[in-house]
Order: C-alpha cells, then structure tokens, then sequence
C-alpha cells in the first residue's frame, strides 16, 4: 500500500472513531457527574437526590444510597418515615431499579415483623434443618436490620419487639423440630 | 470421692429440677387442650402420657420429702449436739451413720422410681417428636412457621395475647416453670403459636430430662457404694450436707424466684400505616 493511501486510510478510521465516540454519548441519558451519597438531615430532600442519582447512572451504588437514608433517617425517628422508605421502593421498582419482589424484600427486612430469610418452598425437614445454623444467622442479622428499620427509623418499638419475640421463638421452635425431624439424610 | 460426690449432686440436682418440671408443666396442657388447635400437637395420647409422667414425678418426689425431712431432723440433731469438729464422739458417731443411712435411703428412692420414671419420659417424648415432627416439621415451610407463630393476625393486637418468651440457654429450670405457670394463669385461650412453643418446649424438655436420668442412675450406684463405704467411718461428709441443703431447697422451693415475664412494652397500636410492600 502506498504511503498516501495509509495516511487516508488513518485519517478515516480516527475520525470514524470519534463520530462513533459522540453518537455512543448523544445516546445515554444525562449522567450524574458523581454518585455522591445524600447529604443533611431532611429524609425528602435526599430522597429526591438519591432518586435523581439512582436514575442518572448510579444504580449500582444503591446499596450504599439505601444505607445513608436509613441513616438520614436515623436523625429524626418517626413511624411517617415507613411510609416515605415504602414510597421510594415503590419507585425503585417502576424505575427498573428493583424487582417487585426485591422491593417487598428490602421493605420487610427493614420495616416489616416477619423475616424474609424465612422465605422458603419445601418443608422445615427437608429445606430448613439442614441449614439451620446458617438460617439463624440469617435472621439474627435480619433482626439487626430490623432494629434500624424499626426502632431508629421508625421508633415502632412494638412491632420491634414482636420481631425480637419472633426470633426467639422460631430459634426454640426450629431447635424442637429440627430435633423431632432427626439427623440429615 | 468429694469430686464424685459433688459430680452425683449436680446431676441429682438438675434431675429434682426435671421432676418438680413434670408436675408444673400439667396444668399447662390441660388448659392448653380444650382449645380445639388446628394444629394436632397434643392428642389424647400425648395428653395422657404427660400426665402419668406428672404421676410418677409427684410420687418420687413425695417418696423424697420424707426422707428429706428425716435427713432435715437428724443434721438439726447432729449441729445442736455440737457434733462438728467432735467426730471421735460415739454418740456423734452414731447420728453420723443415721444421717448417711437416711443419704442412703433418698439414693435408693431415686433408684427405685427412676427406671418408671425414665420409661414414662420417653414415651412422652417419642409421642411428641411424631407430633412435632407431623405438624412442624412436614407440613409447614419455615415461612408459614412463623406465620403460625406470629398469630393469624398481623395487626398488633395480638401481642398483648401471645405467651412471651421464656429463652432456653442460661436459665434455671425452677424459672422456666414458674413461667409456664403463669402464661396459664394469665390466658385463658391458648392458640396455634403458644401451643406450638409449648410443645417445642416440652419436648426440649424431655429430652434433657431423659438424659439427665440416665446419668443419675449410672451416678446413683457409684454414690451408694461411696456411701456404705462412708458408713463404716460414721462421718458425716460437707458434700453429703450440701445435697441434702440443695435438695431441700428444691423440693420445698425455699429459693423459687417468680421470673418477670419479658412481655412487649405496652404502646398504642400500629395501625397508622401499612406499606402495599407489606407481606
């Protein structure tokens, strides 16, 4: 190939390269310069913000969005703060953030009495006393989230403590069962 | 031998507990029965085992309140005669081996009533394995478990009804009773929940009484032959005036403690707010 021609030929390939960097950036939606966490005290105004991140290409930061409204929350506990945690899931799941069921999941982690780590098909015998141990872990640190859901976020001490109560008789029940059902197969 | 002896005590200890156990724990099914459960953790069958448990304890123990007394009087006996550090006495001598006949005499009581005693406790227990194993265990997933458990109802109503709990590790056995006792004493009706850990609790229950019994009994024979030992050098040992201290402590609940029940803080009903997420 001629000297001249391979100049061309570079010259076509950069430039086709840099239209097709420009249209690869016309084509995604504003992005967020930063995923930076919500900031203050007032759950509404980070709850906009995050809303806005979450939309605008940090998605895969809301775990750590999540964990600093329940700690905006913290600030100021009161059973209203349900409803706004409840509301946002809700969004979660129409902006394609959450599943429905991931959304019912982390709502009832948090806020609800009843333990998702419970969630299960088979029966106790089979699915759940093989992994017992590792179950009631599970609900232990599910019972932390509860505390924080409940208790810091929610000042619901009532419903708190239902979910402490359940705890410790499903670890009581679950020991007699498991027992009844005898050794793992 | 001090080690052995102190070994028997504990075992006969938590043994004692067991029984007074057996004798609380019937006024919890017998008003947990009329309450027609849905779930059939307490048949006819279980009732009537439990209850002729109950029968065999309440015998053993009344067979051990006498000798107690017996053993009470003569250690009285032995301290206002100014027995201690007068071991050469013939006359102290001579109380010494009564009390150790009298140690001798509540070993062999045990002896006797526990082979009943074991016999009723596993049937007991095997009745309510199948039971738990049935009605928990096959035809429940862990969700509708704790469904069960946290009552039908999701409203906050129900938590001024449900027994309270009542956490197995770390608690005396005498405590545990005294709960039972009063989560019959206070409510009327029991439900699915409460009978389920009920059931979960006797159970748990049996199985350690059944094992404790069969350490007793394999300590009762070493402790019996301790003692005729002990007969021929009329003493009186610290360790045989410790059971006799802890026995009567059991038997005569001179240490009963009412356990305060950890029931939910009274507080206005959560009926404010229900998410759609809510499950």
């Amino acid at each position: 190939m001629k000297p001249s021609m391979k100049n061309k030929l570079g010259g076509l390939v950069s430039v086709a390269a840099m239209a097709a960097s420009l249209a690869a950036c016309s084509s995604h939606p504003t992005q967020a310069t930063t995923c930076s966490l919500p900031e203050g005290p007032n759950l509404e105004r980070a709850l906009s913000a995050a809303r806005f991140d979450l939309e605008t290409g940090c998605e895969h930061e809301f775990d750590a969005y999540f964990q600093r409204l329940l700690t905006i929350a913290e600030g100021d506990p009161k059973k209203e703060n349900k409803a706004s945690f409840s509301d946002f899931l809700l969004w979660t799941n129409e902006a394609g953030l959450l599943s429905k069921r991931q959304a019912r999941e982390t709502y009832n982690r948090y806020f609800g009495v009843k333990y998702v780590s419970l969630i299960s098909d088979y029966s106790v015998c089979q699915q759940t006393c093989p992994n017992q141990s590792a179950v009631m872990r599970d609900m232990s640190r599910e019972l932390g989230d509860k505390e924080q859901g409940l208790l810091r976020v929610s000042a619901d001490r009532l419903n708190y403590t239902r979910a402490s109560n359940l705890y410790q008789e499903t670890e009581l029940v679950l020991q007699a069962t498991c027992e009844a059902c005898g050794p793992v197969e | 031998m001090k080690t052995a002896m102190t070994r028997d005590w504990i075992a006969t200890q938590r043994f004692l507990g067991q029984l007074l156990s057996g004798c609380l724990l019937l006024p919890v099914v017998a008003a947990a029965s009329p309450t027609a459960p849905t779930i059939k953790l307490f048949p006819t069958t279980v009732l009537e085992e439990i209850k002729h448990t109950g029968n065999v304890a309440a015998e053993m123990e009344t067979g051990l309140q006498a000798v107690i007394g017996q053993l009470d009087e003569q250690q009285k006996l032995y301290l206002d005669s100014k027995c201690e550090g007068n071991e050469g006495d013939p006359g102290c001598e001579r109380i010494a081996r009564q009390l150790g006949k009298s140690y001798l005499e509540m070993l062999n009581v045990m002896a006797d009533r526990l082979p009943e005693m074991e016999t009723a406790v596993n049937a007991t227990s095997s009745s309510l394995e199948k039971r738990i194993r049935m009605e928990l265990g096959q035809k429940k997933t862990s969700w509708t478990l704790q469904e069960l458990l946290i009552g039908e109802e999701s409203g906050s109503s129900v938590a001024s009804s449900q027994p309270s709990l009542r956490g197995r590790s770390g608690m005396r056995l005498s405590d545990r009773f005294s709960q039972y006792y009063q989560l019959v004493a206070r409510s009327g009706g029991k439900t699915n929940s409460s009978l389920a850990v009920i059931a979960s609790d006797i159970y748990l229950d049996m199985q350690e009484t059944s094992s404790l019994i069969a350490r007793t009994r394999e300590e009762i024979s070493r402790a019996t032959l301790m003692e005729q030992l002990n007969q021929s050098f009329g003493t009186i040992t610290p360790e045989m005036q410790e059971v006799v201290a802890g026995v009567k402590a059991i038997l005569f609940g001179e240490e009963q403690d009412v356990m305060p029940m950890a029931i939910p803080p009274a507080g206005p009903a959560d009926s404010a707010y229900e998410s759609a997420l809510q499950m």
